[in-house]
């Protein structure tokens, strides 16, 4: 019988990779008869769902408030005018 | 549908933030965050010739940062990187007893529906992102948003053995899940 730290570790695993049928009829075993890891598997697939459909809308994690400071927009905008001259 | 690219001087004004913050959810350091966008920049800059029209001008840019981040994650990877990772690996567990039992009485939430709910959610998302260890953090930026496979992250990041990472990304979901779970608040 697997503890529920190896579950874990199946459930995550699950997401990514095609588990053997050792491993996923252990998983499935504990799963039918825990609620904590029923949850837990449920939860983070819909993590997984969500993330990926955030990120395939383009979705950018960051909030809004992060901005480039206007020292360092200044000093990126001098090197980019300087290559800009320069080439032309 | 063909684009065409704007003047180049433009581009800061126009990505320069989009650009930083995407590099900044990845690499988690301001001025190497800043750096990436400059180096962007010069780069568009020289290949904007080669430039097709298929994507976006803002795709296209995007398209050259992730190179950068890639090259940055290769150059920084250092030689106790592996030692860092077993010590993720070994460490103590929080949320599991020595039985392997959950130590938290964890409860489920719910999947955000509303696009309100999703921009609440995404960005409670990102605080507990922040609040991984670094290389954790990148390793689930890397994975699960920018949709790299197993392989390539772990070509990317060192990561010694597959293992190895499905383990740390175990206990990134095992920290997220949770941090989620206190902030996210079941509508």
């Amino acid at each position: 019988m697997l503890t529920c730290k190896q579950v874990s570790y199946l459930a995550s695993k699950k997401l990514d990779k095609k588990l053997t049928l050792i491993e996923q009829l252990s998983f499935s075993l504990h799963i039918m008869m825990c609620k904590l890891c029923r949850e837990y598997a449920r939860d983070i697939s819909a993590l997984h769902q969500f993330v990926s459909k955030a990120s395939r809308a383009g979705k950018m994690i960051l909030p809004d408030s992060a901005k480039l400071s206007g020292q360092s927009r200044e000093r990126i905008k001098q090197v980019l005018d300087k290559t800009i001259v320069s080439k032309e | 549908m063909v684009h065409t690219l704007s003047n180049p001087e433009q581009w800061l004004d126009l990505y320069g933030d989009i650009l930083y913050r995407f590099g900044l959810a990845r690499v988690n350091k301001v001025e190497i965050a800043e750096d990436l966008l400059q180096e962007t920049l010069l780069a568009a800059l020289k290949a904007k010739d080669n430039y097709s029209g298929k994507s976006t001008e803002q795709t296209w840019l995007v398209g050259i940062l992730k190179h950068k981040i890639i090259d940055y994650f290769r150059k920084s990877t250092r030689d106790n990187v592996q030692e860092f990772d077993e010590n993720i690996i070994d460490e103590d567990d929080v949320y599991f007893n020595e039985q392997g039992h959950w130590k938290v009485n964890s409860s489920s939430w719910s999947k955000p529906d509303k696009s309100i709910e999703q921009e609440q959610f995404i960005s409670i998302l990102q605080q507990c992102i922040s609040r991984l260890p670094k290389r954790m953090a990148q390793l689930f930026m890397l994975s699960e948003f920018d949709n790299m496979t197993s392989e390539q992250v772990c070509e990317v990041m060192s990561i010694s053995t597959m293992n190895n990472f499905w383990v740390m990304q175990s206990r990134v979901r095992v920290q997220l899940r949770h941090c989620l779970e206190v902030n996210w608040k079941n509508q």
